[in-house]
């Protein structure tokens, strides 16, 4: 049977390279290596988003790109396709860097042997092929795995009901009068019913954690309801260890962004881990400000006068299944579960989470959550998997704070509040921006904009536009929405519209396309 | 006065046993069903004033159990408490959809199942034993 030839895409800027690096191959059988030779990025990415490439040679200095940023563009363009840099001799720490980006490995110019190279290719692509079924057979697993635990977890329900209410039944005197010595007896087994309970439903959690269908409802949510519960909650854990919960809440703390259920779940889950790992006669103390660094963020703190956390561990303890090791903590039953549980939430409903600790002093747990306003009850919908079957949404827009048309108008809070919008989930440069779109998936939402702070708006813009309508693929998957000030057809014609309008319009398009998105996340969560 | 009567209904006899002792104890009287075809029979037998459904049955679940009892009119206006192992979210307004007055997930918390049952049934807040250790969720 006749082998496929390996697709092999050579970007390399430099002729005499490339003329070289051809005539490695010919000693190859014939058929037996196709090259492809391209000079830029941004080609590249185009030709590695179409797929059918084996294997791509990277020139780190391209006329477009440079350095890592080359390895991270070819990866994000093709991910499953094995990649070997190529560098010159003084470049060989960055190239090593390179393979943590998801390089296979890399060549030094003038120091490639001839036959050594379609060697090494067909090494790197095989070593790709087996890391991928490695990767695949651990997905695998791990989705068994979830799925074990959800059944079990609900299995182990039923029984666990009925230790519970023969237990309840009896502590409540329905079978008769107990002396207090089978009264403490029974409360103990009622107190481990309630441990098991809640191992039970962290299992449950975490299968729902690794399969991504914890759901998430933001909202505007107030903290000090959620922290009163928590308090609730738990202040009789905190007595029966003779340990003080305090809370010192700031008046008038504005609302977060977020699932009030899930920052109650959060607040639980630290402040009982503060009572089981502080000592009898210890302090809970519960603080909540605003993030000086990022008035964006409202901070919680958990702190404790607990025996504390290996500091080389402060990181690892919101691992899954990470347990302390420590031989006095082995009172203090849990799973493990919690904090991963609790690292998951946080982190999807846009905050941080970080321990600080000095060991034997106590803990301080730290969670930030976006403050309620437009910009971060946008953000997620931006972030999060798009829905398939319609079209490719592409919002254009102009943004500038200083120059152009928003310099008269003193609406820098509307300006920074689309600004902050757009942090981080925006994709401005249209050389990575094309390709991607170009191998987007129908229903996928795209958000560019062009800041133009400074100079250079109108060009800016006007590149956007050529770039959009060079694309056929683009023409035919039709744009949802496509708003800009100046820079698209429809809107220039339009100028006797003043700012404020399209400053609306804007806003009331970015509202329309997240309430679209939230809908279709809750559908999607069932 | 005469006390009402509730149907449970739950695969697991300890559950149903569980069950009946906390009712009796809060002068409800009580009637068993371990399987869907049984959980209708038993409701036209007995005409109970309120229905303990278990999700997870033989001979059919839960769900269908409900949709048994609304094609016969006099069942039909029986109000049905859910009581399940099963995960809440999905479930949880499917329950409510088939037209439960409340859905509590196992194991469940005998304060709040009494509260459930006396306001499904429409009698005042605080008028049967309140249990001694079961106050507060777990």
């Amino acid at each position: 049977m006749k082998e496929k030839a390996l697709q092999v895409l050579v970007v390399e800027d430099n002729a005499g390279d490339v003329r070289l690096l051809r005539e490695m191959f010919k000693g190859e059988k014939q058929g037996s290596f196709e090259l492809t030779h391209l000079l830029r990025m941004s080609e590249a990415e185009v030709h590695l988003a179409k797929g059918g490439v084996d294997i791509t040679l990277l020139d780190m200095g391209l006329p477009d790109g440079h350095g890592l940023e080359t390895v991270q563009r070819a990866h994000a363009a093709a991910p499953n396709v094995p990649l070997i840099v190529l560098t010159g001799l003084d470049d060989e720490a960055l190239a090593a860097e390179a393979m943590t980006q998801g390089a296979q490995d890399y060549m030094i110019k003038g120091q490639i042997e001839s036959r050594a190279l379609p060697r090494a290719l067909r090494h790197a692509i095989e070593r790709h092929r087996m890391q991928t079924e490695t990767d695949l057979i651990r997905t695998h697993q791990m989705e068994f795995k979830d799925e074990f635990l959800s059944h079990v977890s609900h299995e182990l329900r039923s029984p666990l009901t009925a230790v519970r209410q023969f237990v309840s039944i009896l502590l409540d005197g329905l079978a008769g009068e107990l002396n207090a010595e089978q009264r403490q007896y029974l409360e103990i087994v009622l107190r481990n019913v309630k441990q098991l309970h809640s191992m039970i439903n962290d299992l449950f959690e975490v299968s729902g954690v690794q399969a991504g269908k914890l759901k998430i409802e933001l909202q505007c949510t107030s903290v000090s309801d959620a922290l009163g519960y928590a308090i609730n909650t738990l202040q009789g854990a905190a007595e029966a260890k003779g340990i003080i919960l305090s809370s010192d809440i700031e008046d008038k703390l504005p609302s977060v962004c977020a699932d009030p259920a899930r920052v109650r779940q959060i607040l639980i889950i630290l402040v009982d881990n503060a009572i089981k790992f502080t000592p009898q006669h210890g302090t809970v103390k519960i603080h909540t400000r605003i993030l000086e660094e990022d008035p964006a963020f409202l901070l919680l703190e958990v702190s404790d006068s607990g025996c504390g956390i290996d500091p080389d561990k402060t990181e690892r303890i919101f691992e899954r299944l990470f347990q302390a090791s420590d031989p006095d903590a082995a009172d203090h039953n849990g799973l493990g579960l919690g904090l991963y549980i609790c690292k998951d939430l946080v982190t999807r409903q846009g905050g941080r989470i970080w321990a600080k600790s000095v060991q034997g002093q106590g803990s301080v747990f730290s969670v930030t959550l976006p403050i309620c306003s437009l910009p971060a009850l946008l953000a997620p919908a931006f972030r999060e998997e798009r829905h398939t079957e319609r079209p490719i949404t592409v919002v254009v827009t102009e943004i500038g704070s200083q120059t152009g048309w928003l310099s008269d108008q003193v609406r820098t809070d509307q300006c920074r509040s689309i600004r902050e919008l757009l942090r981080g989930t925006l994709y401005s440069d249209l050389d990575i921006l094309l390709p991607k779109m170009d191998a987007a998936g129908p229903g996928e939402l795209f958000f560019i904009a062009a800041i133009t702070d400074g100079i250079g708006g109108e060009a800016i813009c006007n590149r956007i536009r050529r770039q959009l309508d060079s694309s056929e693929r683009l023409r035919q998957a039709g744009l949802t929405h496509s708003t800009s000030y100046r820079s698209l057809e429809p809107i220039r014609q339009n100028l006797t519209e003043s700012k404020e309008a399209f400053l609306e319009k804007v806003a009331t398009n970015i509202q329309e396309l997240v309430n679209e998105e939230i809908l279709a996340r809750q559908v999607r969560n069932g | 006065m005469d006390s009402k009567k509730i149907l449970i209904v739950d695969d697991n006899a300890d559950i149903r046993l569980g069950m009946h002792l906390r009712l009796k104890a809060n002068q409800y009287e009580t009637f068993f069903a371990a399987d869907a075809f049984a959980a209708v029979a038993e409701a036209r037998k007995h005409r109970p004033d309120l229905v303990i459904l278990d999700l997870g049955l033989p001979a059919g679940d839960g769900f269908t159990v409900m949709e048994r009892l609304k094609q016969v009119p006099f069942l039909a206006v029986i109000p049905v408490i859910v009581v399940s192992a099963r995960d809440g979210l999905g479930n949880q307004k499917r329950a409510h959809e088939a037209g439960a007055k409340a859905f509590l997930q196992k194991p469940v918390n005998d304060a709040e199942l009494l509260a459930v049952i006396r306001q499904a049934l429409g009698e005042p807040a605080g008028t049967k034993k309140p249990t001694l250790y079961d106050q507060g969720s777990v």
